[in-house]
């Protein structure tokens, strides 16, 4: 005989599933070892292999009749048996397909909510923008005694990166500007080109920051010194969405701003350092993107410093070797006495400031899938104990029939997990569909990579597993301690004496109207909020205004010199359009992104609002001065101590006499950009109006002369005349004419009004949807467990009824028992949802969390919804006939 | 359930387990079995038959004695019984009296 060949692996593995005892199975595989060295001499290799596992297949299915008695465990019994009982949950469920619907319906709704907002909150907060370890990462701070920045201008940054020994020094650009970008399929001319966000970044930044690319290579130190069209790397979602996903994008050119880029790489997925960037350029490749004349670099830019600790740094260390290159800087400080001083901190670095704003997302959209998983598990497991109430004599039968505990357990999860499988696969439907609904709603910014990645399938099988799990136990903790005997005499007493399942089951339905309650008041009160947004009187007439921004650049970086060019000849160039009542610049312009607020000490404290403004602006924006004058043209060009106030400031601070020739009172600080050290005197007072954030309702405000040199952070404020078509339109085309590269933007400030009142609708429509969602879960629970509960009290009904009940009665006692658990439930929902108004009193435009409407109309939808859907099975087991009852027993 | 009748695949293994003489063990049942029927039998078949037959009493197995062959792995050895040799040669009298039935009517 040849040397004795082991089986080939797999068999070897298979051959250790099969459920038998171990000398039993070191039988066969001497069995089937012989068989197989056997045909392969008579039939060769291949004919042996198929026979052997054929062989393997006849034991796995038809075990030898000794063994199934042995009761020995193995995987593939223990998989057979799961088969089984997923085999009896699916004739079990088909029997019953309402209820099987009900339940896949609220548990897909809740999953697929809570992965939606999962996969959101993936994005905002936990996925970050693919910083490879953000501690070893700090960013570098410019300090002297008096002040810290977080930019130093590029030549700094040289000497920096230069006589830095302890860690990669590298710097970042942002450009706070859009950038209009142009493929081949776009031309220059086109309006509609997509803008995207750039970063000029140094050599060594993907070194630093670990972003990889997918194709093509990262930027490299040499791409600093290029000829020619500048290098760029573009992020995954420009690849996709302004691509098409080109296989062969590496080497095409694209159009960025005024230069043409030669695309070198494409990053891998999910890297967008810094803050959501889509095209990477070098540093030296700014000029070039904004201002052709200036190709290599612009000394005067200033840029964001990140380094990248060498292996085995610390902090200290890098810090007091950088703090030896500072001290040698050329020109020291900004005054040129100040020493100069680097210094490093972790939570400077990039993509830190995003998170901190993500940790306020996340924290709400956690409570929301708290609730809504909290919702739907509650609502699977009151539908299963209300089954399972109703198959306790099947349970009576199997305990009796010896199956042990944990074998019924087992049933009972096994079903748990097959409808949580399927509801997670509708429910993954759901939030596929709705994942870019939600994007839209909360504004996530354009170009954010919404598309379910790995977390959020992990999420959704983890929350399925638990969710299953938990649903399946919760009718087998309903069933502990229950007899075997009773069930199957198919008696009724047994039941009477089980206290806690009750408990449980008015446990489930409490959770279930608090959440309904809470879900719904505050829908309620954010459309409330709506209404009383919409109705906000702001003080001037939005309709027709109309704010322009340049899109010439970053006014911080440069771009600042050719937006204050830009203005006069717009100016000029507006006014000559016809329709145009009026032209002012400002800064800010209403309800465009944050104004410097500034923080009083009063009590209670106030936030005023600074507006830089031409003359023309009261004029503009229709702002009726109520006293004195507006500042003229001079007393602008001549940065004129002076100052116009709102009524509010007026009312605050001279309640008695007229503001007129005051100086501004010192509790009000004056930004330092006015650079005029005298206090402004105030010349006039204005109505009252809202310009920003309109839900603070704040008309705190203080008009000052534009500071010329603040024009670059101005916008121009348009107002058309009444009656006049076209106006912008052509307004839009003189302003490309100036400079057909500038990305122009006309933004209706009717329409920025109209995203501010939007927001609680948003939020009035998410929560609305959900509350929805809430009561039909709510209503289908109740009504199943009433149902099967009323069905259980027949008997007691029957003897009520024979011992002189009227229905009446009868009605009152099981609408009181099945409502009980509602009341208490909206009672804890209602004081939720006070705490939870009180935490979003900012959104809620002053309607008050005890608002009567919305708490009254919320306990009106739930008990007039639970009454119902008690009502229906509560008549029919009131109308019992006593007779027919009692026979039956 | 049990009882002693003898369905067609088991009769095979019996007969099979006779004519190799006794004291022979599953691997030479199989080989035995699939060269006389002509089709290919997986041994998972011919353990549920010996298992079968040894339940209704046909068979009787036990343990051999470790072997050099087959790693020197114990191998289980089956001898038919007495019950096992009358059962089948009874099915084997009552086949060949229905054949002398259909011979002597001509119709075979």
């Amino acid at each position: 005989m040849t040397p004795p060949a082991r089986l080939p692996r797999p068999a070897r593995w298979l051959l250790r599933l099969l459920p038998m005892p171990r000398d039993a199975r070191a039988e066969v595989r001497a069995d089937l070892h012989e068989l197989f060295e056997n045909r392969q001499r008579d039939r060769g290799r291949f004919a042996a292999h198929w026979r052997l596992y054929h062989d393997l297949a006849s034991l796995l299915f038809a075990p030898r009749p000794a063994d199934r008695v042995s009761g020995s465990r193995s995987t593939v019994a223990f998989v057979r048996d799961a088969g089984a009982d997923l085999r009896y949950a699916v004739r079990l469920f088909a029997r019953q397909p309402a209820i099987l619907v009900m339940t896949i319906v609220g548990l897909s709704l809740g999953l697929g909510i809570a992965t939606a907002a999962f996969s959101i909150m993936n994005v905002a907060a936990l996925r970050g923008e693919g910083l490879v370890d953000p501690d070893r990462a700090p960013g570098v701070l410019k300090t002297t005694d008096r002040s810290t920045s977080t930019t130093w201008t590029y030549d700094e940054f040289l000497h920096l990166r230069e006589g830095s020994t302890r860690m990669q020094v590298e710097a970042v650009l942002t450009d706070a500007a859009q950038v209009r970008t142009t493929t081949a399929r776009t031309t220059a001319a086109d309006a509609d080109a997509p803008s995207a966000g750039v970063a000029f970044v140094s050599g060594g930044f993907f070194a630093a920051t670990g972003g990889r690319v997918s194709a093509g290579r990262p930027l490299e130190a040499a791409d600093e010194k290029h000829a020619g069209p500048p290098p760029v790397v573009v992020s995954f979602v420009f690849w996709t969405s302004s691509l098409n996903s080109d296989p062969e994008a590496v080497g095409r050119t694209i159009r960025i701003g005024r230069t043409d880029a030669t695309i070198v790489g494409v990053a891998e997925r999910g890297f967008s350092v810094p803050g959501n960037r889509r095209l990477w350029l070098p540093l030296t490749a700014y000029g070039a993107v904004y201002d052709p004349a200036q190709i290599t670099r612009t000394p005067d830019m200033d840029v964001q410093v990140f380094g990248r600790l060498l292996p085995a740094v610390s902090i200290p260390e890098a810090e007091a070797q950088l703090g030896g290159v500072t001290a040698a800087l050329p020109g020291g400080g900004p005054a040129g006495e100040l020493p100069l001083r680097a210094r490093l901190d972790p939570h400077a670095g990039l993509g830190r400031a995003s998170a901190a704003d993500a940790l306020a997302i996340t924290v709400p959209v956690f409570v929301v899938i708290g609730l809504v998983l909290l919702l739907a598990c509650a609502n699977v497991a009151t539908v299963l104990i209300s089954t399972a109430i109703t198959r306790e004599r099947e349970m009576g039968v199997r305990a009796a029939l010896g199956a042990s505990r944990w074998r019924i357990i087992r049933q009972l999860v096994t079903e748990g997990l097959a409808l949580a499988a399927i509801a997670a696969a509708i429910g993954l439907m759901f939030a596929r569909w709705g994942i870019p609904m939600i994007g839209t709603m909360i504004e996530a910014p354009a170009g954010t990579d919404l598309v379910p990645d790995l977390n959020v399938y992990l999420f959704l099988a983890i929350v399925t597993l638990v969710t299953g799990v938990a649903a399946g136990l919760a009718p087998a903790w309903h069933g502990r301690g229950a007899d075997l005997v009773t069930p199957l005499k198919g008696g009724e007493g047994a039941r009477q004496n089980r206290v806690a399942p009750r408990r449980l089951r008015s446990l489930l339905v409490i959770t279930q109207a608090a959440v309904s309650v809470l879900l719904i008041v505050m829908a309620a009160l954010f459309v409330r909020a709506t209404f009383r947004a919409a109705t906000i009187d702001v003080g001037f007439d939005a309709t027709r205004l109309y704010a322009v921004s340049p899109g010439l650049g970053d006014p911080f970086a440069g771009a600042g010199a050719a937006i204050s060019n830009f203005w006069p000849r717009a100016i000029s160039e507006l006014q000559a359009v016809p329709g145009i009542a009026a032209v002012t610049l400002a800064e800010p312009t209403p309800f465009a992104g944050t104004s410097r607020t500034s923080l009083t000490r009063d009590e209670p404290t106030r936030v005023v609002h600074f507006n830089g403004t031409r003359a023309e602006y009261f004029e503009t924006i229709g702002l009726r001065i109520l006293a004195g004058r507006s500042y003229t043209r001079d007393e602008v060009a001549a940065k004129a101590p002076v100052a116009l106030v709102s009524q509010s400031v007026a009312r605050a601070y001279w309640p008695d006499q007229s503001p007129l020739g005051q100086l501004l009172p010192p509790e009000i600080p004056v930004p330092a950009l006015t650079g005029s050290p005298a206090r402004p005197v105030i010349i006039g007072v204005v109505a009252d109006v809202i310009t920003a954030r309109l839900h603070e309702r704040n008309t705190f405000a203080v008009y000052e002369p534009l500071d010329p040199a603040s024009e670059r952070f101005a916008q121009l404020l348009i107002r058309v005349a009444p009656g006049a078509t076209g106006a912008i339109d052509q307004a839009s085309q003189r302003l490309r004419s100036i400079d057909p590269l500038a990305n122009v933007r006309i933004t209706s400030v009717a329409a920025l009004l109209r995203e501010e009142t939007g927001r609680p609708r948003v939020l009035a429509i998410l929560a609305g949807i959900v509350g929805a969602v809430a009561i039909v879960l709510c209503v289908i629970g109740l009504y199943g467990l009433t149902a099967s509960v009323v069905r259980q009290r027949t008997r007691e009904m029957g003897v009520r009824v024979a011992l002189g009940a009227e229905p009446r009665d009868l009605l009152r006692l099981l609408m009181w028992d099945s409502l009980k658990p509602v009341v208490i439930g909206l009672a804890i929902g209602t004081a939720a949802a006070q705490i939870a108004g009180r935490i979003l009193t900012d959104i809620l435009f002053g309607v008050s969390p005890q608002d009567p409407v919305a708490l009254g109309g919320a306990a009106m939808i739930l008990l007039g919804a639970a009454a119902l859907a008690v009502l229906v099975p509560t008549r029919r087991a009131a109308a019992v006939d006593p007779a027919f009852v009692l026979r039956q027993s | 359930m049990k009882g002693d009748h003898l369905g067609e695949f088991e009769e095979f293994t019996l007969l099979a387990v006779r004519a190799l003489g006794d004291n022979t063990y599953a691997v030479p049942i199989q080989q035995y079995v699939e060269k006389v029927t002509g089709r290919p039998i997986s041994i998972g078949s011919i353990y549920a038959a010996l298992g079968r037959l040894e339940e209704k009493g046909f068979l009787r197995s036990s343990m051999s004695e470790a072997i050099a062959q087959r790693g020197g792995k114990a191998k289980r050895v089956y001898t038919v019984t007495a019950s096992g040799l009358r059962t089948a040669r009874d099915l084997h009298r009552v086949r060949e009296r229905i054949w002398k039935t259909i011979a002597e009517e001509g119709r075979s």
